[in-house]
């Protein structure tokens, strides 16, 4: 097997030059992104190269309570990324997030290095690290999209579910239409991935492995595990995270708590 | 600040009985943030009566149906309808007997049939009369049900919501202003059909408070 090129340094800073391009087109159809964008940029440079320093110790080491860390680390920042997505909340918002994606993505990466790939031991950081931090991103948007689409069905919809309420349903009854279509839009980025996925994309974690020198029907097997691994964290997550918002904001006597959402 | 009292039997209620009526509420309060918008409120309706309320804008007419109805959290009080509390009587039941019928119609999705179709699925449901037969009488076409409820104007969407709550045959009906987007016309027949119905009847019509009303409430702000 043999490794990438190395990229120097003056290749990421001409990489790094091409943003230019984007700055340059701000500046004179004044989309007024040129602030954003610098600090996007270097966000970019610090996040990715602090990450790779920082796996340096944590692949080296093998250590399994660093690498236990690490992980709940990263599922914390997932889930704070996943509410800050949504345009508006509720008390509890954070809690049920993080319950539903630590739960979602623990199960299905478990599964993955215990199971479906079989790494010994099945904490190897190099694979739990990375399966566990594609499944976090991708079910991230899952769940956010979710809850975006959930609460702005109770705020905006609000007539339409408390008219069923008051014609006799139940909490559930008048909730699942919401669920369903929460759902629904929080699986949308994945089915759209899985249909288009070696036509129109190659994804970024089988560009890896091919640069990395695996053999391409290696890689591939790889690609299409991940992505039922995501497919499968993204409805449990997803499914989990309504779920517990619908259950917070019906109360025990099947009213509607509109007052305990809060727009942003 | 509100302060009705019109039960005599609130006393009973105090001890722990009921108060015999058919449908009442005690001392109901409700705040909004600092704000008291009826506090100690009572009401009690005899079965086929339609006791009006009458309440400038922001009075809390609204609200007090929804208190009724069970749709939002009171401060205070209890409503009981046969003695029965909602959360006795399981709170899905008390509304499919107890129908609040909103001022403004709510922004269904697809046609009027898709949602009477899910509420007839609903584990209360109590199915009575035909809805669509009901809308008939006031001038709604079977072909309205199927047409997209937001392409119908505001009276059309109000008389299918109104035909859709009569259909379960409430045992009290909860109206907020149900007539206010229809012609002089229509809203005679709907009166007609509502006659001798039990119900707390929000209004800003004084001429239609006389014609259906049994008794006026006021709340004053």
């Amino acid at each position: 097997m043999t490794g990438p090129v190395p990229i120097s340094a003056w290749g990421l800073a001409g990489a790094a030059a091409l943003i230019a391009i984007n700055g340059g087109l701000s500046l004179w159809l004044r989309l007024r992104l040129e602030r954003r964008l610098l600090i996007a940029s270097l966000r970019t440079v610090v996040q990715l190269l602090l990450l790779g320093y920082l796996l340096v110790p944590i692949f080296a080491w093998r250590n399994p309570f660093l690498i236990g860390a690490t992980c709940l680390l990263m599922i914390s920042l997932a889930a704070r990324e996943a509410v800050r997505r949504v345009g508006r909340s509720y008390g509890g918002i954070g809690r049920n997030a993080f319950f539903a994606l630590s739960l979602s993505a623990t199960v299905t990466t478990l599964l993955a290095v215990t199971v479906l790939v079989g790494v010994e031991p099945w904490w190897e950081p190099r694979y739990l690290i990375p399966l566990l931090g594609m499944i976090l991103g991708n079910s991230l948007t899952g769940i956010s999209l979710g809850l975006d689409r959930c609460l702005a069905e109770l705020d905006e919809g609000r007539d339409r579910v408390e008219a069923m309420l008051a014609f006799g349903a139940t909490w559930w009854e008048a909730a699942r239409p919401v669920a369903a279509e929460a759902l629904r839009t929080g699986m949308i980025p994945i089915l759209n991935t899985m249909s288009v996925v070696g036509i129109v994309t190659i994804p970024g974690m089988m560009t890896g492995q091919l640069l990395g020198g695996t053999p391409p029907d290696m890689a591939a097997r790889y690609q299409i595990l991940i992505i039922f691994l995501i497919a499968a964290s993204t409805a449990a997550g997803g499914t989990l995270a309504i779920l517990l918002t619908l259950r917070r904001l019906f109360d025990s006597e099947h009213r509607l708590r509109h007052d305990l959402l809060v727009r942003r | 600040m509100t302060e009705v009292t019109d039960c005599q039997a609130c006393a009973q209620t105090a001890r722990g009985l009921t108060c015999g009526v058919y449908f009442c509420a005690h001392g109901l309060t409700r705040r909004v943030g600092e704000r008291v918008l009826f506090s100690d409120l009572s009401l009690t309706v005899n079965r086929g009566e339609v006791v009006v309320v009458q309440a400038p804008s922001g009075a809390g007419k609204t609200l007090l149906l929804r208190l009724l109805a069970w749709l939002d959290p009171a401060d205070a009080g209890s409503v009981e309808l046969e003695g029965v509390s909602p959360p006795r009587m399981g709170v899905p039941t008390w509304r499919s007997r107890v129908v609040y019928v909103g001022q403004r119609p709510a922004p269904l999705r697809g046609c009027a049939l898709d949602f009477l179709r899910e509420v007839q699925g609903f584990a209360s449901h109590r199915r009575g009369r035909d809805a669509v037969e009901i809308a008939q009488g006031w001038g709604m076409a079977k072909e309205n049900w199927q047409q997209p409820f937001a392409k119908l104007s505001g009276g059309e969407q109000q008389r299918l919501l109104l035909a859709m709550a009569l259909s379960q045959e409430p045992d009290v009906l909860l109206l907020d202003e149900p007539t206010s987007a229809l012609d002089a016309a229509v809203v005679d027949t709907v009166e007609r059909t509502l006659r001798g119905c039990t119900a707390v009847w929000v209004t800003h019509d004084a001429e239609q408070a006389r014609r259906v009303g049994t008794r006026v409430m006021e709340l004053s702000p």
